[in-house]
């Protein structure tokens, strides 16, 4: 009876020194958007269960290791105790009851995530490798970042041009995969300013560690101010080739790959900074000149010239459906990139 | 040398490569004629890969001489019963039909595939030591990921093998398994497999981790059809030694075994049979449909086509969800086995303990969708497959509390095998843990897809199969070579090990809640994950070198160990009750059931009888 | 099915026979007239069930196999249940592709021959039982009974897979059903060829049956190979069962 008293505390002791252990470190990211309470609310429960049953067993098992350990000399064989049904029924009962508990909070917990503001601002969201794109209907323009004003809901319409990707931004919680043909959707709400980064959580290819954007969360006014500015923005490129080849460029996801100062993305091609009027190498040791003719056979059918020292380029151009037109101005972008 | 040479082995491999030269010439001819492009970047183009390997396969299994006796009977000729191996090494490099002969081919295979495995992730490990990219590009190292963890869970259906062949027909009193020649087959076509998985490696690799997703695993290079085609053939040797187990313990049990009489590692492989012999389709179908999208354009991934990416998930997780617990049934039920015996107590509630086996593994076949929380499923589906999941945490926690009850108040001795059978359960508790997090959605919604995933598998499948193997391993070695292992290095083995791996695995858990996501190659450096990566890549090293010393005390003990021809725990079970090493068709006397088996502490009790030898 | 006399056993197997033809005919009218699933998945469950009981005769599974664990029948007994649990494995094969069949086109099927679809039906169905004949006869010591019977059996399987890979195909494949164009295309292909696959699986093992009876390697008593080669003619027979309404007749045309 004794054993049982003192492993009884023990079994106490250790699962509020867990707990405590556990929490004081702090266990999860800053709580950035209103999803994140439920979740963590249930979280904090699961914390709790672990402690506790971690202590319920390994207590026991050291504190037999310790104290029926077999004495020297002894040969005798322990007790025949060969079960107890009650016990075992108890310890299944018991546990059946709690998930079934776990389980219900858990609904409600993903019930409260879930929760529609109709009110909410939609963002259409293309995913491909490696890049994100946010196009904003409400405004007409397409930004590489996502940028959203705090405490308004925000409901994402997600999609990918090519394999499985996910939208997750850690201090958010709430991960949601996009799945070519098909459109996924992802509510949240932002209740704390700040810059945060979506990561792709889902394995899509060699550049998945480097598919991130940002994720700015400002007041109403600034944001307000940001739609101008990328309004004014649009409306200029419409207006010259060059303008719409960089809109077109960030949109197709070039900018994951390529970038325009001259440094090298990880898993991506030359930079494009200077390309145009140059001499390449390619992979069979010939040299060409940087022409029009050059870009548009690189982007339609990527397998046929390949720089020397990359592997070929996984975008395609004529899978895409880049038109001609974009790519006339998406040249005429490069062309600029003296 | 010579002798390996002449051995079953060498002319396997040595077929393989003619099968794979001749299969991949043929298409490529064919190709040539038909005025398709004919070679591929790889030598061979992607569909001669595939032919090629299947043929290989075949003319492997041809030229080791499994399938000679299956020849004869088709053929009409008659073939001997048993055959006689050769004494010394050389049986275990050709074709034997003795289950102990075997076991033992599975197991070392399976020791040679973990430290494969572990060395590609030692190499992705030190890439990832410090952030940014070092040595491996992006697609390198999906390469090294998805091989290291196919390649261990291969280790592992190779080393449950291993286990159930040696002692499931020991167990149960039989002279060998139902069917030896389908045995040996099953372990003869798990090598050109293991060639396929790591050729793989030089065939552009697959960038999508070992779940092999469409569309992704649909644009790879060729390396992931090698990948494919390695699985497909791995399951079939699942399939059919799940087959092989099922039968021999309904047709060949000593007189007495009755259901509740059967040592409790049967009730262990009789529940992972279940589920290898049948879930095991799944997932041969789920690769088989990738290989042929990639292979004739068929559409059933391809969005563009009509077909549904997230179809294959559920195929692939219908297997690989109940697989998981393939790989840590034999292992709990090792863990159940000898508890008794270094506790001298009899198993607490043994008929509990074998049916929460049985249960794991039935509601293990409701809850596959808990992978695909966030995959855009049906959002409906969500929910029951919550309580679903949770359910099974049910007669999980029936063994441990048993297993708690089996130890208190017993007299409790800790040689290496025990050590291991307790680092089990600690870590495998650790594990299971960590699984109703992952089990709610909501929090689910955060962890998927995060190193706390990666935590909590590894803390599964260590404490639930490489814990309990390597207790295994100790304890039955007596019992194999008639000499045991050496305590001290066993020790050193176990204290190098098992605070090591804590640290791996609780520190992963650490930083995915913060944000570390799986299969990455780079981390931000501003997450701040440098130092606990570093530690966690010094860890993964001295796990490393534990299983070396590991390896060195086996091949030692082989030659050098102490002797230990008799009953060296003390143990009640059937095969310890016979000199070590066990002849070639185990008891020379037949033995019959009398009692309990884990009636440790009734005095004068017996669990079975032989029959007196014939004068 | 030893104690029975020879004709007795044979009328069964043409009663059976009648019975599945019979449904058959039930099935296609059932799927012209009314279209309703229920009822199709039930007329298909009976055929199975018939099949089951009666040709592959998944009741010696129970029975009780005297002699020592070394005899003969005690073998029998265990080889047996090692097929069936193949069996199991394999249907679960099957059950993916019909699963994956139902989620990818839904109540929509492909645009299917339905005159060729019910001849290699009926040619399987008729070969089951020429298949039945052969056995009843060999576990009578029939030689040349069971001999001629598995020859029709061989023939009628070889029928079926040029039936449907030699025609079948050839006409979808006309009608702008390939395997590359859209995902009907690859189920149909796929299910097809994974049965045909299996069809000729058991003509080989058929054949090779064929020729050991004629080296007399088998007798009335002895004949596990017969056994084995006559159980899973039958599976392959079963899995279409399910295969032909799933493919040809239930849910409206694309
Ligand atoms: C050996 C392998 C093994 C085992 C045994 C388990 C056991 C469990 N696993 Fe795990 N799991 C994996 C291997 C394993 N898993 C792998 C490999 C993956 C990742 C695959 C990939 O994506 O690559 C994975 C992923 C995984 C996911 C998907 C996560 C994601 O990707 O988002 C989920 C979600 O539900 C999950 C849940 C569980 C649960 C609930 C259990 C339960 O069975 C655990 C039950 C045990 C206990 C709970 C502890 C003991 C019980 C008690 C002490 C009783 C009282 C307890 C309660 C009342 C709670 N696992
Ligand atoms: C049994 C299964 C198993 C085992 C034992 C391990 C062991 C280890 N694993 Fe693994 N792991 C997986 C299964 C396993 N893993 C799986 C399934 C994945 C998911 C893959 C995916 O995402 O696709 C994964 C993924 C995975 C990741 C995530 C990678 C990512 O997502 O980017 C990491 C990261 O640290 C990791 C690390 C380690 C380390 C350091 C070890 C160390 O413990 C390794 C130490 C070494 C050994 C244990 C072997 C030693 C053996 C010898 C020395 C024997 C020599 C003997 C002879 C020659 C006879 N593993
Ligand atoms: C997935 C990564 C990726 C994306 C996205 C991508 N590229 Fe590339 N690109 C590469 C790689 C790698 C190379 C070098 C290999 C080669 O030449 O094929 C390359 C090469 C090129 C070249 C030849 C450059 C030279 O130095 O000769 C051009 C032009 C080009 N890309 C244009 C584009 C355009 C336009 C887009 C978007 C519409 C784009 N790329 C998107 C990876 C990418
Ligand atoms: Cu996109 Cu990973
Ligand atoms: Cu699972």
């Amino acid at each position: 009876m004794l054993h049982f008293i003192i492993v009884g505390i023990l079994v106490i002791v250790m699962a509020i020194l867990t707990y405590l252990g556990l929490t004081g470190i702090g266990l999860l990211p800053v709580q950035a958007s209103a999803q994140a309470i439920p979740i963590d609310w249930m979280f904090n429960y699961q914390v709790i269960a672990i402690s506790f049953l971690f202590a319920l067993i390994v207590v026991p098992l050291v504190y037999s290791l310790i104290v029926f350990r077999r004495k020297k000399g002894d040969t005798t064989d322990a007790e025949h105790i060969e079960g107890n049904t009650t016990l075992e029924i108890t310890w299944t009962v018991i546990p059946l009851f709690v998930v079934i508990v776990f389980a219900f909070m858990g609904a409600k917990s993903l019930g409260d995530t879930r929760r529609v503001d109709p009110q909410a601002m939609v963002i259409n969201v293309t995913a491909q490798q490696f890049a994100f794109s946010f196009e904003y209907p409400d405004y007409g323009f397409t930004s590489k970042e996502l940028y959203a004003p705090v405490n308004k809901q925000l409901l994402l319409k997600m999609t990918s041009r090519d394999v499985i990707h996910s939208f997750w931004v850690p201090e958010f919680r709430v991960k949601q995969d996009i799945v070519p043909g098909r459109f996924t959707e992802y509510r949240i709400t932002p209740i704390l300013e700040g810059v945060y980064k979506v990561r792709c959580a889902e394995v899509c290819g060699g550049g998945h560690a480097g598919m991130r954007s940002s994720v700015e969360i400002v007041s109403q006014e600034r944001f307000d101010n940001w739609v101008k500015e990328k309004q004014a923005e649009a409306l200029a490129a419409s207006q010259t080739p060059e303008e719409r080849g960089q809109l077109l460029a960030t949109s197709y996801g070039c900018f994951g790959c390529h970038s325009v100062d001259g440094s090298l993305l990880p898993n991506g091609g030359p930079s494009w900074l200077g390309l145009f009027g140059s001499q390449v190498e390619l992979e069979d040791g010939s040299t060409v000149l940087v022409d029009e003719a050059y870009i548009i056979q690189s982007v339609m059918d990527p397998a046929s010239q390949v720089v020397k020292g990359f592997s070929p380029m996984t975008f395609n151009g004529t899978d895409a459906g880049l038109t001609d037109a974009e790519l006339a101005d998406i040249i005429a972008y490069i062309m600029t990139l003296k | 040398m010579k002798k390996f040479f002449k051995s079953a082995l060498a002319r396997g491999l040595l077929w393989q490569l003619v099968g794979t030269l001749v299969g991949g010439g043929f298409v490529t001819g064919i190709r040539a004629v038909m005025g398709l492009e004919a070679l591929g970047r790889f030598g061979f183009s992607e569909p001669a890969w595939v032919f090629g390997g299947l043929i290989g396969t075949l003319t492997f299994l041809g030229g080791s001489g499994v399938v000679s006796d299956w020849v004869k009977w088709a053929r009409g000729i008659p073939t001997h019963d048993h055959h006689e191996d050769p004494p010394g090494w050389e049986k275990f490099i050709n074709v034997s039909l003795d289950h102990k002969v075997i076991g033992i081919q599975y197991t070392l295979t399976a020791l040679i595939v973990l430290g494969l495995g572990g060395t590609f992730a030692l190499i992705f490990r030190t890439e990832l030591a410090a952030s940014g990219l070092q040595f491996l590009n992006g697609s390198q190292y999906n390469t090294m990921v998805g091989l290291h963890g196919i390649v261990m869970i291969v280790a592992i259906l190779l080393g449950i093998a291993g286990m159930m062949n040696y002692l499931v027909p020991l167990l149960i009193g039989a002279a060998d398994m139902a069917f030896p020649r389908l045995n040996a087959f099953s372990y003869w076509i798990t090598i050109p497999a293991a060639i396929w998985l790591v050729s793989s490696l030089f065939l552009g690799g697959f960038d999508t981790g070992w779940t092999g997703y469409p569309p992704l695993s649909a644009r790879a290079p060729v390396g992931m059809q090698m990948f494919f085609l390695a699985v497909f053939v791995v399951g079939w040797s699942s399939i059919l030694g799940g087959l092989n187990l099922l039968v021999s313990v309904a047709r060949m049990r000593a007189k007495g075994m009755t259901s509740f009489r059967l040592p409790i590692f049967v009730w262990a492989s009789i529940a992972t049979s279940l589920i290898s012999l049948t879930a095991t389709q799944l997932i041969g179908l789920s690769f088989q449909m990738v290989m042929f999208q990639r292979l004739f354009g068929m559409g059933f991934f391809d969005p563009a086509k009509g077909g549904n990416p997230v179809l294959f998930q559920h195929l692939f997780w219908f297997y690989s969800h109940p697989a998981v617990y393939v790989f840590i049934l034999p292992g709990l039920g090792i863990i159940s086995e000898l508890l008794p015996v270094f506790v001298r107590k009899p198993l607490f509630g043994y008929r509990w303990v074998a049916m929460s086996s049985l249960g794991i593994a039935l509601v293990g076949f409701l809850v596959w969708a808990h992978h695909m929380f966030t995959s855009g499923m049906n959002e409906y589906l969500r929910v029951p497959f919550m309580y679903s999941t949770l359910l099974v945490a049910v007669p999980t926690g029936v063994k441990f509390f048993s297993w708690v009850a089996t130890i208190w108040g017993g007299k409790i001795e800790t040689p290496t095998p025990m050590l291991f059978v307790l680092g089990g359960v600690v870590v495998f508790l650790l594990g299971g843990l960590s699984g109703p997090p992952n089990a709610t959605v909501s929090t689910d919604l955060h962890l998927h897809d995060t190193y706390f995933i990666v935590g909590h598998f590894h803390d599964t499948m260590f404490g639930g199969f490489v814990f309990p193997f390597f207790a295994a391993l100790y304890y039955w070695f007596p019992k194999a070579t008639g000499r045991r292992m050496n305590e001290f290095l066993g020790k050193v083995h176990f204290w190098l090990m098992t605070p090591s791996f804590l640290v791996l695995t609780l520190g992963m858990m650490r930083i995915g809640l913060l944000g570390m996501r799986r299969r990455i190659s780079d981390y931000d450096a501003a997450l701040g994950f440098d130092t606990t990566h570093l530690v966690l890549t010094v860890a993964g090293f001295l796990i490393f070198t534990s299983v070396l010393v590991f390896v060195y005390n086996l091949f030692r003990s082989m030659k050098k160990g102490e002797i230990a021809t008799g009953n060296l725990w003390n143990s009640r079970s059937p095969e310890w009750q016979v000199d070590s090493p066990i002849p070639a068709h185990n008891y020379a006397q037949p033995f019959e059931v009398v009692g309990e088996p884990y009636d440790y502490g009734l005095p004068g009790s017996k669990f079975v009888e032989f029959a007196k030898p014939k004068p | 099915m030893a104690h029975t006399n020879q004709s007795e056993a044979l009328r069964l197997g043409i009663t059976i026979f009648i019975f599945l033809a019979l449904l058959t005919a039930l099935e296609f009218v059932v799927a012209l007239a009314l279209n309703s699933i229920p009822l199709l998945v039930v007329v298909a469950l009976v055929k199975a069930g018939l099949v089951m009981y009666y040709y592959m005769h998944i009741y010696k599974l129970q029975q009780e196999s005297g002699g020592g664990h070394d005899s003969y029948e005690y073998k029998t007994g265990t080889n047996r249940l090692g097929l069936w649990l193949f069996l199991l494995s394999d249907s679960f094969v099957f059950g993916g592709l019909l699963v994956s069949r139902f989620n990818l086109l839904g109540f929509t099927r492909p645009h299917l021959s339905q005159v060729l679809g019910l001849v290699v039906t009926v040619v399987l169905l008729v070969s089951s039982f020429f298949m039945n004949r052969a056995e009843t006869q060999m576990a009578h010591g029939n030689k040349k009974g069971f001999l001629g019977n598995t020859l029709v059996t061989i023939l009628l399987g070889a029928g079926f897979v040029i039936g449907v890979v030699g025609v079948e195909w050839q006409l979808a494949a006309a009608e702008g059903i390939r395997a590359s164009s859209m995902v009907d295309g690859g189920i149909f292909y796929m299910m097809t060829g994974m049965h045909a696959f299996h069809v000729l699986t058991g003509v080989l093992f058929l054949w090779i049956v064929y020729r050991n009876a004629r080296k007399d390697v088998y007798s009335a008593e002895k004949h596990w190979g017969v056994e084995a080669a006559t159980v899973y003619w039958h599976f392959v027979d079963v899995v279409w069962i399910f295969f032909y309404p799933a493919l040809y007749l239930i849910g409206s045309v694309a």
